[in-house]
């Protein structure tokens, strides 16, 4: 789990293609946020967007500390919340939990997701939420969890990458020996020009027999209100 | 039945590399780094909360005037970490006096990002968050 960052230089996880941070520059806490925030949005693996909508992602990119819903506490639903820190497996369900940090949302998350062969309700009966419906299956070694019934308030990243309540979440998990890869397919053809693919998440399993989830502590957002500037990172 | 993910029922803790693709403002955005202040006053109130914790200190000055301050602190995990959360083992309590180092809000009021905190026993707690170059 993440603690805090690594101990001094550019560190990078070769199993995480996000998993590289610099040091603090000259040991500067701002300089610290601001050149990781440069490598994040390096990052050219973006959704593409229709062109109409391509004013309202710059315009929630630039005014972030207000728009991303994770800023005010808000869960990062699906696929933001990425891949679980737990997995329990049933015959018919998989039970995923979550924690924060460093999972994608506040609070204790937890999805469960039936693995009974199961059909989607029709989309016009699901009410819009952060998580949606999902219902898993196999194909091969692969656990294929294809989910639907969206609302349109989540985003997908920062950058202002929102989405639409007909979005389409693929998700698929590949455990080989202790790592688990997971990697997210977004489909909104009402507002993205093409499928979007995240980077691939590698997990590591904890060496701890006895590990424990922590428990997430309730997010309260107090410091919207003392914002001189739109920096954020 | 197909038990590739988890083995049975057995529950497994998956170690995440360490990906925090929440987002939040950035310290720039509410403090100045060049405004450094160091506050003595009495622990009011101790907030475990995330993103940050918050530390409220009543800070008298010497006409008997006492300011409210907020204190920002790290997330509640890495205090709890440092032995902060438990005021029966020697964390921060209400009533007690401590001294603050920290950095002003930019908007003036009485809000500061904490650097580190001195507890009545003597110990010293560096606070800075996310910065590794300060451990």
């Amino acid at each position: 789990m993440w603690n805090g960052g690594p101990a001094r230089g550019l560190v990078i996880n070769k199993e995480d293609p996000f998993g590289a941070y610099l040091a603090a520059r000259d040991g500067s806490l701002v300089n610290f946020e601001r050149d990781n925030t440069i490598i994040r949005r390096m990052d050219p693996n973006r959704p593409f967007y229709k062109p109409e909508f391509w004013e309202k992602v710059q315009k929630g990119d630039q005014n972030g500390n207000t728009e991303d819903p994770s800023y005010g506490c808000m869960p990062g639903g699906v696929p933001r919340m990425g891949p679980p820190a737990k997995i329990v497996q049933t015959a018919t369900e998989l039970l995923f939990f979550y924690v924060s940090p460093p999972a994608q949302g506040w609070g204790d998350q937890y999805r469960i997701i039936p693995i009974d062969g199961r059909d989607h309700t029709p989309l016009d009966q699901l009410d819009g939420t952060w998580k949606g419906e999902s219902i898993g299956h196999w194909e091969g070694d692969t656990m294929v969890i294809d989910t639907i019934g969206f609302n349109d308030t989540s985003w997908l990243d920062i950058g202002g990458y929102f989405h639409s309540e007909n979005m389409h979440v693929i998700e698929r998990m590949r455990r080989e020996g202790n790592t688990l890869t997971w990697q997210a397919t977004v489909e909104d053809p009402d507002v993205l020009i093409k499928p979007w693919v995240t980077n691939p998440r590698v997990l590591r399993l904890n060496s701890d027999p006895k590990a424990m989830l922590e428990e997430s502590l309730p997010c309260v957002e107090r410091d919207l209100s003392h914002l001189v500037n739109r920096e954020h990172h | 039945m197909n038990y590739k993910l988890a083995a049975m029922s057995a529950m497994l803790v998956l170690c995440v590399a360490g990906v925090p693709v929440l987002a939040h403002h950035s310290v720039a955005a509410q403090f100045d780094l060049n405004k450094p202040i160091t506050l003595t006053g009495k622990v009011a109130k101790v907030e475990w909360i995330n993103p940050h914790s918050y530390l409220w200190l009543d800070v008298s000055d010497d006409s008997g005037n006492v300011k409210h301050w907020a204190l920002e602190m790290a997330g509640p995990g890495a205090l709890r970490k440092a032995g902060l959360s438990r005021a029966d083992r020697g964390g921060l309590k209400a009533g007690d006096t401590v001294t603050v180092n920290a950095v002003r809000a930019k908007d003036g009021t009485d809000s500061a990002l904490m650097k580190d905190v001195k507890v009545p026993d003597g110990r010293v707690f560096t606070i800075w968050t996310n910065d590794p170059n300060a451990q």
